[in-house]
């Protein structure tokens, strides 16, 4: 397997620099892009597995960008934007952003943020039966949800929130989405409900409700389920 | 209005409701009514006052009248009693209640006594019930006294029973909104024997009236309008009880009454009676007047008008003033359009003119409105006269000019007829005569008119009739043709003088007309709220004369924002005044029952919003109301003014909430842009770091190398952005100080250039410098820093090429100047780059540095003296030249010389 090529899109020079330096030895092919136009084109051409876009470019909105790349690819995409900006995130993710990473980050994060997005495109094309994150194990074939091999039993909506939070794990999941998809599209507003059984699948599933470590809270976007445990060698282990 | 055939039978009814509202929300009114002085009703309410004091209410004393009586004096014992007010008036020291100490203690409940009291001159209001008025109007409830002397429309009942004249009056609306009426009562024996005891209180000037006025007989016939009063009032209550709970009931449907008026004696008559027929029949009523464009300019009969329409007010009716010709058609359209019932009129108003076309008032009157009731009200005496249509005409006012015009038309008619005799014949001479009585007519009226028809009449039975020069008449056919030559005089006469009369009514409302819509095109025009008020002020000085002022509020305070002549100012009693008429949206001032003494009447200028600003007017003449034509004029431009005004207002409203937009929408860009700044060098630092530590050991050492370069780089910019940011918040908290040490442009130069080599590898940077430069009076330290930012910014924007700098004398001036290459600045730009966070675009389209550096260069120059520009293009229309002025420092040092 080749080093998965990465178009990494922002203006300013000194993140390229160092974003060009910190993948190319994290196992990745860098390509660099300063403008949307740059970038379209490089997405089009260019053939790379993964986009790394910053949402403030000189040309034009980075999420217009992001628009038209949708138009012709299901590359996974991960946005940098800021923390202030949560309207922002959001309408990105909803526009088919695979992840976020907010600025300043450390390396570590981006690395993660881009295995994760490559396993689920991985996922996507070639369906599993079995998750395990942090000790639960999903089972898709037998509905069965076990922790240390004690089953652990749900309701059929409780079910179909972990199935959504697992199939995305390592992926942020915004309210709408999970809404939409356990729900149904009529209830995509409905943020207090999601809330309410957020709390009663920690109660059943996580060693210490308080402290989440299976579905933790993105705080205004949605939930991200940790990451599943490996078992294929995935490019850019930073640890 | 339809009998009571009412659709919402069950509910309660609207009106009922809301007049409980406003008696819930307002204060209450208690009126302790008597017969006559003595009876007890201060005693009464003092008792009554106390016994509340005790359960604990509010109560606060405002003015009570003891007389000396040791018995009342007791009860004001241990009550809170407000300080009256002293008032100078003529030498003689006054003491009036103190309405606006009452409005400041706002009790719960206040005792006025004496409602009927006339206040002293210069107070607020002329009258104390209007002082109690405003107290209940501010949600404090009142106790006063009343002798039932004192009601308005029994005013001159009791002076005729009496024979004791009665100048203090309260209006009876007064007494019908008191929310309750104690009757409080003796019988007229036992007042004697107290009047007799020397337990009742009367002035010394007035024992001998009161004499007479204390008689059995007098007191009883008062005792019964008393009780008949408050056993009126007590029905009426039970009525509106009934109304209120919706219980269906025998009440009357509700009538609307008219008295017709003029300003003739017997309108008083007629305004009693229609006051009483309304009381009984609880109904409204409005008092009218129909004048012509003659009577209403005749400054008189405006001044009688006013006494009979003030009447009217204080017997509570509206008052109203049409202008027409044709009196019974503008009344009959009044009628139907405010829904009369029944009208009252005076018999002296139907002429035998119109009696004889059969055309008197009340037989028109009741042609046109078959459902109307029709009262007549006799004249103070019969008029035998057998001109009654003339004598009005005669002794209106002076006939001076109309008797002249009418003789000397007359005698040139003589003159023309005498040339003319010879060649017509008698019968036809009589015409010249009436060419005379048109030419009268057409030229100056009704009047001029029917003398000329009575002169021409003498003239030509005088002249030519035979026995020519007596005014006996020979043959009777002659005597026939004499009289007429008289009916068809008069008949032409005065109907050519009535077209007269009504076009100059119609040219007057033109002109009115014409000068409503100049001023309202003036208006249109006027687009701030200022121009409105000045255009308003310039057209009511031009239509009225004398001093204008309008104010407007500024915060609480109101303030003159125009006036005519533009420096009137107001004294404080007339700003009170305007106040007033803002507040309470009412007429003050001058001719109105609040503070009357003032020489300006204020109006509220009245929009949907409230009173948005205050007219001051001064009247003609002080002593004479407004006449009707002024006061429509008046009401009509106040009227326009008053929606100009409040569009311009709400123009300006809406232009400060789109700026307040824009202003919201720049600050949002700023944050953007200043937290992208800071997040920029922070994620290069960050991410480099965490690269190095995590990937380093599968790094080249090249690119280990570059990105510990990197996090140095992004360190110095980060560090330079918040040097800056913290200058400019230094500076804007007024915190920055700046030495005025005497300071080396060419030291200053060389500390800047080595700072920027250092900072900018690699950007060429040349120095030309004039020798031996004075010094300047400055902060080198803070002026190093001005042109190290002038040198970031030249390195930011100009590229390759690089910047010169070069300083040079100029007068008293030293001049240093930062040049570049780059591609220059739009001139509309040149200044707006001096603004805090503005920035340029760069060639590549990015955004580049803080915003700040210029900004704080500005800043710094002119807290030292100086001044700093941008001038662009600076060298071969390309570039950018940064100018800096700095004063020469004066004193020259003594002891130190110039560094290099």
């Amino acid at each position: 397997m080749t080093d998965p090529r990465v178009l990494v899109v922002d203006d300013e020079p000194q993140i390229q620099r160092f974003l060009t330096v910190a993948l190319t030895a994290a196992g990745f092919q860098v390509q660099t892009a300063e403008t949307g136009a740059q970038a379209l084109r490089a997405a089009a051409t260019g053939a790379p597995d993964l986009i790394v876009l910053d949402l403030g470019l000189p040309d034009r909105d980075g999420k217009d960008v992001l628009r038209d790349i949708r138009q012709f690819s299901t590359i996974p995409v991960i946005v940098l934007s800021a923390r202030d900006r949560e309207a922002e995130k959001i309408e990105a993710l909803d526009l088919g952003a695979d992840d976020y990473v907010e600025k300043p980050f450390g390396i570590g994060e981006l690395t993660a943020r881009l295995r994760a997005a490559l396993r689920h495109a991985a996922h996507v094309s070639q369906p599993v039966q079995q998750i395990e994150v942090e000790g639960v194990v999903m089972d898709f074939d037998k509905r069965l949800v076990t922790r240390d091999g004690a089953p652990i039993k749900l309701t059929p909506k409780e079910y179909d929130l972990l199935a959504v939070l697992f199939r995305n794990a390592g992926r942020v999941v915004t309210h709408r989405q999970i809404l939409a998809s356990v729900w149904g599209p009529a209830h995509h507003e409905d943020t207090q409900y999601l809330r309410v059984f957020i709390g009663q699948l920690r109660a059943k599933i996580e060693r210490d409700p308080t402290a989440p470590a299976i579905v933790k809270t993105e705080p205004g976007v949605g939930y991200r389920a940790a990451e599943p445990e490996a078992r294929s060698a995935s490019p850019g282990d930073a640890h | 209005m339809a009998p009571t055939n009412r659709p919402d039978a069950g509910r309660p009814d609207p009106d009922a409701l809301i007049a409980a509202f406003r008696r819930e929300s307002a204060g209450r009114l208690k009126v302790f009514l008597g017969a006559a002085p003595g009876v007890g009703k201060t005693y009464a309410m003092l008792q009554n006052a106390r016994r509340l004091r005790h359960e604990g209410v509010d109560v606060v004393i405002g003015l009570v009248e003891t007389h000396g009586r040791a018995e009342t004096s007791a009860l004001v014992e241990g009550l809170e009693v407000l300080p009256r007010r002293s008032i100078e008036y003529h030498g003689r020291a006054l003491e009036e209640f103190d309405i606006d100490a009452a409005l400041a203690r706002k009790p719960k409940l206040i005792v006025v006594d004496e409602l009927a009291h006339t206040n002293a001159p210069d107070s607020r209001h002329p009258k104390r019930w209007q002082d109690v008025q405003e107290l209940l109007d501010a949600g404090i409830s009142v106790w006063t006294a009343l002798n039932i002397q004192h009601l308005e429309s029994l005013a001159d009942v009791v002076s005729r029973i009496t024979g004791v004249a009665v100048r203090e009056t309260v209006p009876d609306r007064v007494l019908h909104e008191a929310a309750d009426v104690v009757l409080v009562d003796l019988t007229p024996d036992e007042l004697i024997q107290r009047l007799n005891d020397g337990k009742v209180y009367v002035p010394e000037t007035a024992r001998r009236a009161t004499q007479n006025f204390f008689t059995p007989g007098n007191l009883t016939a008062l005792r019964e309008l008393a009780l008949r009063r408050t056993a009126n009032r007590v029905d009426d209550q039970m009525v509106d009880y009934l109304r209120e709970k919706a219980i269906e009931g025998p009440w009357a449907a509700s009538e609307r009454l008219l008295a017709c008026v003029g300003a003739d004696e017997v309108s008083e008559r007629v305004i009693r009676r229609a006051t009483q027929l309304a009381t009984g029949l609880n109904a409204d009523w409005i008092a009218v007047t129909v004048e012509t464009i003659g009577e209403a300019s005749d400054a008189k009969r405006a001044n009688r008008l006013a006494k009979v329409f003030g009447l009217a007010e204080r017997l509570g009716g509206q008052t109203m003033r049409l202008q027409g010709s044709d009196y019974p058609s503008e009344i009959l359209r009044l009628a139907a359009r405010e829904n009369v019932t029944q009208i009252v009129l005076g018999q002296s108003r139907a002429g035998l003119w119109r009696r004889i076309l059969g055309r008197s008032l009340p037989e028109a009157l009741m042609r046109g409105a078959g459902g109307i009731e029709i009262h007549i009200v006799p004249g103070e005496e019969a008029r035998p006269s057998s001109w009654p249509r003339l004598k009005p005409l005669l002794s209106r006012r002076g006939l001076g000019p109309e008797l002249a015009v009418a003789l000397v038309s007359v005698a040139a008619a003589v003159a023309v007829a005498e040339a003319l005799s010879a060649a017509l014949k008698l019968p036809n001479l009589s015409m010249i005569f009436l060419t005379a009585v048109l030419f009268c007519a057409v030229r100056f009226g009704t009047r001029a008119a029917v003398l000329a028809s009575l002169a021409s009449f003498a003239a030509y039975n005088f002249f030519f009739i035979e026995p020519i020069y007596t005014f006996t008449v020979a043959q009777p056919q002659e005597l026939f043709a004499l009289l007429i030559f008289l009916a068809v005089a008069v008949l032409t006469g005065s109907l050519t003088g009535r077209i007269r009369d009504q076009r100059e009514m119609v040219v007057g409302n033109a002109e009115l007309t014409q000068s409503l819509y100049d001023y309202s095109r003036k208006l249109s025009g006027a687009s701030r709220p200022d121009d409105v008020l000045w255009a308003a002020a310039a057209h009511l000085h031009g239509t009225f004369g004398g001093r204008i002022v309008l104010l407007v509020a500024e915060g609480d305070e109101l303030q003159i924002r125009a006036a005519w002549p533009p420096d009137a100012q107001l004294d404080a009693a007339a700003l009170g005044a305007a106040n007033w008429a803002q507040q309470k949206r009412e007429p003050a001032g001058w001719g109105t029952g609040t503070l009357p003494r003032i020489a300006y009447q204020f109006r509220p200028l009245l929009a949907a919003r409230g009173a948005i600003a205050v007219c001051g007017f001064e009247p003609h003449s002080a002593d004479q109301p407004i006449n009707a034509e002024d006061e429509r004029a008046l009401t009509a431009i106040l009227g326009l003014t008053a929606i100009a005004l409040d569009r311009a207002l709400l123009a300006r409203e809406a232009v400060n909430a789109a700026t307040m937009q824009e202003n919201e929408k720049v600050r949002d860009a700023l944050l953007d842009s200043l937290s992208h700044d800071l997040r920029t060098p922070l994620s290069s630092i960050a991410g480099a770091a965490s690269s190095l530590r995590a990937l380093g050991d599968k790094m080249s050492p090249d690119e280990r190398v570059e990105l510990l370069s990197s996090i140095e780089d992004e360190t110095g910019r980060l560090a330079r952005f918040v040097a800056n940011l913290l200058d400019m918040s230094r500076i804007e908290a007024g915190g920055l100080k700046v030495a005025r040490d005497l300071v080396s442009i060419a030291d200053v130069v060389q500390g800047a250039v080595d700072r920027s080599r250092k900072a900018f590898p690699g950007e060429p940077v040349r120095v030309s410098l004039a020798p031996n430069l004075p010094f300047v009076r400055g902060d080198d330290k803070l002026l190093e820093q001005v042109l190290f930012n002038l040198l970031d910014n030249a390195h930011k924007y100009a590229g390759e090429a690089g910047a010169i700098v070069h300083a040079r004398q100029e007068g008293e001036e030293i001049v240093l100047t930062v040049t570049d290459e780059g591609p220059g600045i739009k001139l509309a730009e040149l200044e707006r780059i001096f603004e805090k966070f503005y920035r340029g675009g760069r060639p590549d389209g990015r955004k580049a540095g803080t915003g700040l550096g210029l900004s704080i260069s500005r800043r710094l120059v002119e807290a030292m003296g100086g001044s700093i520009v941008a001038h662009s293009p600076a060298v071969r229309r390309r570039g950018t030249r940064f100018v800096v002025r700095l004063p020469v420092a004066q004193a020259t040092p003594i002891a130190s010389s110039p560094a290099a």
